[in-house]
């Protein structure tokens, strides 16, 4: 495996902000990995994201150090525009996706490739190809205005997907959604993961993730307090509740069960393993 | 939804008559073509066969009711406005002939000619305008048009930014409903004195604009992401051109507009109504 986005010392600020939003923060994400990034409101999670489409620094100015190269081009030195065919964004609210150009979902999912100056018969193609993929076929003459929270968020992750980039970087996509829409925007996320996509996901909630993550970086106050393989930050159960931010239920319980009555059993993070843990603990 | 929003919420993407398949090179040119038409003449009776034949034209591209329903909000009270004001006896120089008189409070006033042929044209040249400029925007495509806009050689970004402005007024209207209600539900008064209920406004206002500048930043955002700036030739998915449509629709501008020609060197510049100049018409 090759590193697909290297971060190095990583360090910024806002030009309005007197402090360093991020500090000192590095990591790497392999091609075909999941990384998510957690961690409590303005630990810094949306301003990390934004670091690897170049947005920061280019777009915001702000003081910045450290070096951030994703897919072979360093941020610092490569114009958004480049970076975007090798990032894609999906945005937090997806109503702040929409290009404002469009007046429907099969127009939207074609405004990136045509602002990039693809030819007609690709976009055609590619098009079709992702709104397939995230089930939006059939609402291709939709207004994006009339569609749900989830299919909205689906519809900028098709917008997304089109350009085929290299890393798919997603800030808290669920974030804005009921449990509907949420259900559906992660089924698409966790089929993308499965099939070998490289993608950064901001979450506030780990449970949401934990079901397709194969690696975590907590942040908290612009700091990377842990980071490594996922199954191990979320067993960090005691330093996650003093950094705000909730594991997922069933391994705070093995974590309480080991505290409070010594039952020694492997902390599960979905609640299928879940399930086998406490049912082998109980003789089941 | 509030009148504002659905006012200018587009009609059906999937609606396809002959009126959405005009060029919309064509419809704006019909826009522009009206409207002067409206204003060389001084005939309202002229000005309401223009605007009969563009609410034809909306009926048949399923686009009636929001151009009916703004020329209801705007045009109608604006005439009951202005016709008493201009064609009773308050003062206007140009009101000369009397046609009748009207009884208020047990007195009589004239009602005179000129005041009331002026306060009928005038709503009715912008009525012939609003209609106009909504059937062209309600049934031309934006991607569409923003092909045509291309081909017109103008930059992308001034493109964009004409083309953003009529998708994000629903948005903005939208968002100063909700605006004014969560003001509304923590105390802000709405049935007070005009003076007020200004100052009162305040308090929507300033939220609706710091929201709308942080709202621009967000799509700014957005749209760098998505390779707005690339110094790229952009590809344009649809193409446009001008179809026998198109031309028909041309020619029979432009036969309407030899006879209208022909129409105001032989009866004026009123031909139906024969209303007297007025300094202001």
């Amino acid at each position: 495996m090759s590193a697909v986005i290297k971060v190095e010392n990583l360090t910024y600020a806002y030009p309005t902000s007197r402090d360093f939003v991020l500090k000192n923060i590095s990591f790497e994400v392999q091609r075909g990995e999941v990384l998510a990034v957690i961690g409590p409101n303005g630990a810094g999670k949306s301003t990390l994201l934004k670091s690897l489409n170049g947005l920061v620094p280019h777009f915001y100015g702000g003081r910045y150090g450290g070096r951030v190269i994703v897919a072979g081009h360093e941020v610092l030195k490569t114009p958004i525009s480049t970076l975007s065919t090798k990032v894609g964004f999906v945005f937090q609210d997806p109503e702040d996706q929409i290009s404002g150009l469009a007046l429907t979902v099969w127009e939207e999912v074609a405004f990136g490739l045509m602002m990039l100056g693809y030819p007609r018969e690709i976009i055609e193609e590619r098009v079709r190809e992702a709104i397939d993929y995230v089930g939006l076929k059939g609402l291709e003459n939709r207004s994006p205005f009339e569609l749900s929270g989830g299919e909205m968020q689906r519809l900028a992750i098709a917008t997304v997907l089109a350009v085929k980039p290299e890393v798919i970087v997603m800030d808290e996509p669920t974030a804005q959604l009921d449990p509907l829409g949420k259900f559906e925007v992660l089924s698409v996320v966790r089929r993308l993961a499965e099939e070998g996509a490289t993608i950064v996901i901001a979450e506030h909630e780990i449970e949401d993730v934990v079901y397709f993550a194969d690696k975590m970086l907590l942040l908290d106050d612009g700091r990377a307090v842990a980071y490594g393989d996922a199954r191990e930050v979320v067993a960090m159960v005691d330093e996650l509740k003093s950094r705000g931010v909730d594991p997922p239920s069933v391994t705070e319980l093995a974590h309480l069960l080991y505290r409070k009555l010594g039952v020694d059993a492997s902390y599960p993070v979905t609640l299928e393993e879940a399930v086998e843990v406490f049912s082998r603990l109980l003789g089941g | 939804m509030s009148a504002g929003v659905s006012l200018l919420k587009r009609a059906a993407v999937e609606t396809n008559t002959l009126v959405q398949r005009l060029d919309g090179r064509v419809k704006f040119l019909f826009f522009i073509w009206a409207t002067l038409l409206a204003y060389i003449f001084y005939d309202p009776v002229l000005n309401l066969i223009i605007i009969g034949f563009t609410l034809a034209l909306a009926a048949y591209a399923k686009v009636l009711k929001p151009i009916a329903l703004t020329l209801a909000i705007i045009i109608v009270p604006w005439i009951l406005f202005a016709v008493p004001i201009l064609s009773l006896p308050l003062g206007f120089p140009w009101n000369k002939t009397v046609i009748g008189y009207i009884e208020i409070f047990g007195r009589k006033y004239p009602v005179y000619l000129e005041g009331l042929g002026w306060g009928f044209t005038w709503p009715l040249r912008i009525a012939v305008s609003i209609s106009t400029a909504l059937l062209f925007f309600l049934t031309t495509n934006q991607a569409k048009l923003a092909a045509t806009l291309v081909k017109m050689r103008l930059p992308f970004k001034a493109i964009y930014v004409v083309i953003a402005a009529l998708q994000f007024i629903p948005l903005l209207a939208r968002e100063a409903e909700v605006i004014t209600q969560a003001q509304r539900a923590r105390g802000l008064r709405t049935d007070v004195g005009i003076l007020q209920r200004v100052r009162n406004y305040l308090a929507v206002v300033i939220p609706l604009t710091l929201t709308s500048l942080n709202k621009v930043q967000i799509r700014a955002i957005a749209l760098e992401s998505r390779g707005f700036s690339a110094p790229v030739r952009k590809t344009l998915v649809y193409e446009t051109s001008f179809t026998r449509l198109d031309y028909v629709f041309l020619a029979g501008m432009a036969v309407a507009t030899a006879f209208l020609a022909w129409v105001y060197v032989t009866y004026g510049y009123s031909p139906i109504s024969h209303l007297p100049w007025v300094w202001a018409g």
